[in-house]
């Protein structure tokens, strides 16, 4: 039985772990708070750190071709702790779908429309994900192509308009971090933005090639992990220590663009920027949880659920967090414990299925 | 039969999607809001309280107005394009808040350019009025930030003669400071960061207006200098220079020298300039090191004499080297009768030293007066402008 008809290319699968990568930093500063200057250090370290998990991640899918995560975990754990299981990462997909959709809800509002009221925002940018959703993998991998090239490409020109207000000073002394801050800088990395790609266990069934799916992933996460790097040194070099004060150092570092008084003001472009990567990021979890739900009660097809579990999404979007500096909050406090739970088990369950020989 | 129907039912749908695309939620229509170009921050009279100065353009007056009302000094007569509203108040954003009382437009920030303030009110400490240009997502890191020696309001009110609105006028001289180099231009995203800084101190330009009779017009001279958020003193437009000369800010400026073996003084303009810090540590002596490479041209002489041989030139590199010597020597003293940081030599030092630097910042104010700086100065002439020797009649 297959739920989704859609197949996608390898390279299209670089493309969305690329962009999905790039959604939650992309203007939220998580990390500058803990590691001030050093914030770049810990996204190279935060890379590294991912790519094991990931090597696991796409072991398992291959070691079960063809299996969604629900499906695994049902083989490996049987068929009632195995729902439990699934059932506990459906939760994990829909919560943090709902986080990163307060993210762009708040942002949106605060920066942009700050009378609209921020369930407006939710609601209208969750329709937009149903709609991508109901039409499956495909057209969602298709836009993240365009998307992460929009993306890049905009990183690239700030990047580079911004070259004349950047002190290098900013980045003195060299290492002056203690162990505990770089552990914790690191482990935030690696647990928010990186590792995350664990949703896509749910995708990975419908690469047309899984023999190179390990090498798209990888590429992917690394094209998204480049272009954070890039963003953070930017915001260093550019604000220095004002940075560690900011809600969103990315806005207000290209906020101050001005070539000649006729290039300026371009801090629409940060926002263009956040819109278009969090759509991959909210639509790829909304997509996991609708099928996971899907596969764990065995229906024949996932579109009835598309806008029951957008609701849900945009409720725990609206609950979840009130103002950016409380999600801030959340990302340098239980958040990385959180998602690292779900990051982690994988590994538990590739252990099991060893020990136990499976697939038999 | 079906088919069409459901694609008209579509184009039926895109068009009235259009309807609320335009969205008026939040509008803003540019006829109910003014735009503020200037802020002034002054004392009032009950202490602790502000009085905030905000200068909005009125657009219909600025094709017609002259450049200059010479009637009166005061705005809001009808002839002048720009109008002061003043209020009283102890925190800013509820005064900025409290201006819809008197004007029947929404004040909009984003086009401020700068912000005055008053010079007895940052000798209390700016900090707690300024943060709310900080917060605020209307305002902008670019405004320029300046000391104002007379009231923040008055300053404001001085008709310019080449710009409409005396904002304007007031950032574009700080910005023209670049010829001279004798006054710092400093946007608020540079003056938070040196006021983030546990031991650099911040800067500002100071301004001041100057009468000749009637006519008032706003001058720049020299630098402001703080001690965290307080004002502390300042440097004149000379020790400014030497200021900027050490944090690498000098972008041109005329030195004047005596020819050596003559009559007369030559100009030298500055061209190019650049600046390198480095910090010694050496048995508990810290010696900061400054290498300064400056590229200059001869502007004018005033004597007969030829200068352009190759000894006569290095002779007057030899002069402009030891006058910028002197320029850096007064600014280092003024800031060291201040005891304050502005070169950033605490900074340089948390750079390359970040271990013993946790043992000095917790003692800097007393170490910093103490301080040693050895300068190695290089300067190169360029040019002799169009003419070799000066015109002069023919000697026998």
């Amino acid at each position: 039985m297959r739920l989704e008809r859609g197949i996608i290319s390898s390279s299209q699968l670089t493309f969305l772990v690329a962009g999905y990568v790039q959604g939650s930093v992309m203007v939220v500063a998580i990390t500058n708070i803990i590691t001030k200057q050093y914030t770049w250090l810990v996204v190279l370290s935060g890379l590294a750190a991912s790519i094991p998990l990931a090597m696991v991640y796409i072991a398992l899918a291959r070691k079960f071709p063809g299996k969604d995560l629900i499906q695994i975990n049902r083989i490996v754990y049987g068929p009632y702790l195995g729902k439990l299981v699934s059932a506990l990462y459906i939760w994990f997909f829909c919560s943090i779908a709902g986080f990163m959709l307060t993210y762009v809800g708040e942002i949106i509002k605060y920066y942009m429309m700050p009378e609209t009221p921020k369930y407006a925002i939710c609601i209208l940018f969750a329709c937009i994900c149903a709609w991508t959703v109901r039409n499956g993998i495909e057209v969602l991998a298709r836009t993240s192509v365009i998307f992460v090239m929009i993306i890049i490409f905009v990183i690239l020109i700030t990047f580079f308009l911004l070259l004349k207000d950047m002190q290098l000073t900013n980045f003195l002394p060299f290492f002056d971090l203690s162990l505990k801050d770089f552990i914790q800088g690191t482990h935030v990395m690696l647990t928010l933005p990186f590792s995350e790609i664990v949703v896509f266990l749910m995708v990975m069934p419908y690469v047309n090639k899984g023999v190179e799916a390990k090498k798209s992933v990888i590429l992917g996460l690394i094209i998204g992990g480049v272009s954070i790097l890039i963003d953070t040194v930017r915001n260093t070099a550019v604000l220095g220590v004002t940075s560690t004060i900011m809600v969103s150092p990315s806005i207000e570092s290209v906020r101050l663009i001005d070539l000649a008084e006729i290039i300026t003001r371009l801090e629409m472009l940060v926002i263009t920027l956040l819109l278009i990567a969090m759509f991959i990021k909210v639509s790829v979890m909304y997509y996991g949880s609708v099928l996971g739900i899907a596969r764990l009660f065995n229906l024949r097809s996932y579109r009835p659920l598309v806008l029951p579990i957008g609701s849900i999404i945009v409720s725990l979007s609206i609950l979840s967090f009130t103002y950016l500096a409380q999600n801030v909050g959340f990302a340098t406090g239980t958040g990385p414990f959180f998602t690292l739970t779900f990051e982690f088990s994988p590994v538990i369950t590739l252990l099991i299925a060893k020990i136990r020989k499976l697939p038999k | 039969m079906k088919n069409r129907m459901g694609f008209i039912l579509e184009i039926i749908i895109c068009f009235m999607l259009i309807l609320p695309i335009s969205g008026c939620w939040s509008r803003h229509e540019l006829n109910s809001l003014s735009f503020v170009v200037g802020v002034g921050l002054d004392k009032a009279e009950k202490p602790g309280e502000i009085q905030l100065t905000t200068q909005v353009v009125k657009p219909g007056e600025l094709k017609s107005a002259s450049a200059k009302n010479k009637s009166s000094g005061s705005g809001g007569n009808g002839t002048n394009a720009y109008w002061n509203i003043k209020r009283t108040g102890y925190v800013a954003s509820k005064i900025i808040r409290d201006f819809s009382h008197e004007s029947s437009h929404r004040l909009y920030f984003p086009h401020n350019q700068v912000l005055i303030i008053e010079r007895k009110l940052a000798e209390e400490g700016i900090q707690k009025y300024i943060d709310t240009f900080i917060r605020d997502n209307e305002t902008r890191f670019n405004v320029l930030i300046v000391v104002s020696e007379d009231r923040a309001n008055e300053v404001l009110d001085v008709s310019p003669e080449l710009e409409k609105l005396p904002a304007i006028n007031i950032a574009k001289l700080v910005e023209t400071q670049n010829v001279t180099s004798e006054s710092p231009t400093v946007r608020l995203i540079d003056f938070i960061r040196r006021l983030m800084n546990k031991t650099t101190a911040p800067i500002a330009p100071l301004i001041r207006v100057t009468s000749d009779g009637n006519e008032k017009t706003v001058e720049v001279f020299g630098t402001a200098v703080f001690k965290h958020d307080k004002l502390v003193g300042e440097l004149n437009k000379r020790e400014t220079r030497g200021l900027l000369w050490v944090i690498n800010k000098v972008k041109g400026g005329m030195i004047d020298v005596a020819v050596p073996s003559g009559d007369g003084t030559v100009s030298l303009e500055i061209m190019r300039a650049k600046s390198k810090m480095t910090p010694v540590i050496q048995d508990d002596t810290i010696l900061i090191k400054l290498d300064i490479k400056a590229e200059g041209i001869i502007n004018s002489q005033s004597g007969s004499e030829d200068i352009t041989s190759p000894v006569h030139v290095a002779s007057l590199e030899k002069e402009l080297s030891a006058e910028i010597r002197k320029e850096i020597i007064a600014a280092l003293k003024t800031a060291k009768d201040l005891n304050s940081d502005i070169f950033g030599f605490g900074e340089s030092i948390y750079w390359k030293y970040p271990s013993e630097w946790k043992k000095l910042k917790m003692k800097w104010d007393e170490v910093f007066p103490d301080i040693e700086v050895a300068l190695n100065i290089d300067t190169t002439l360029r040019s002799t402008g169009n003419i070799s020797a000066p015109a002069v009649p023919a000697k026998e």
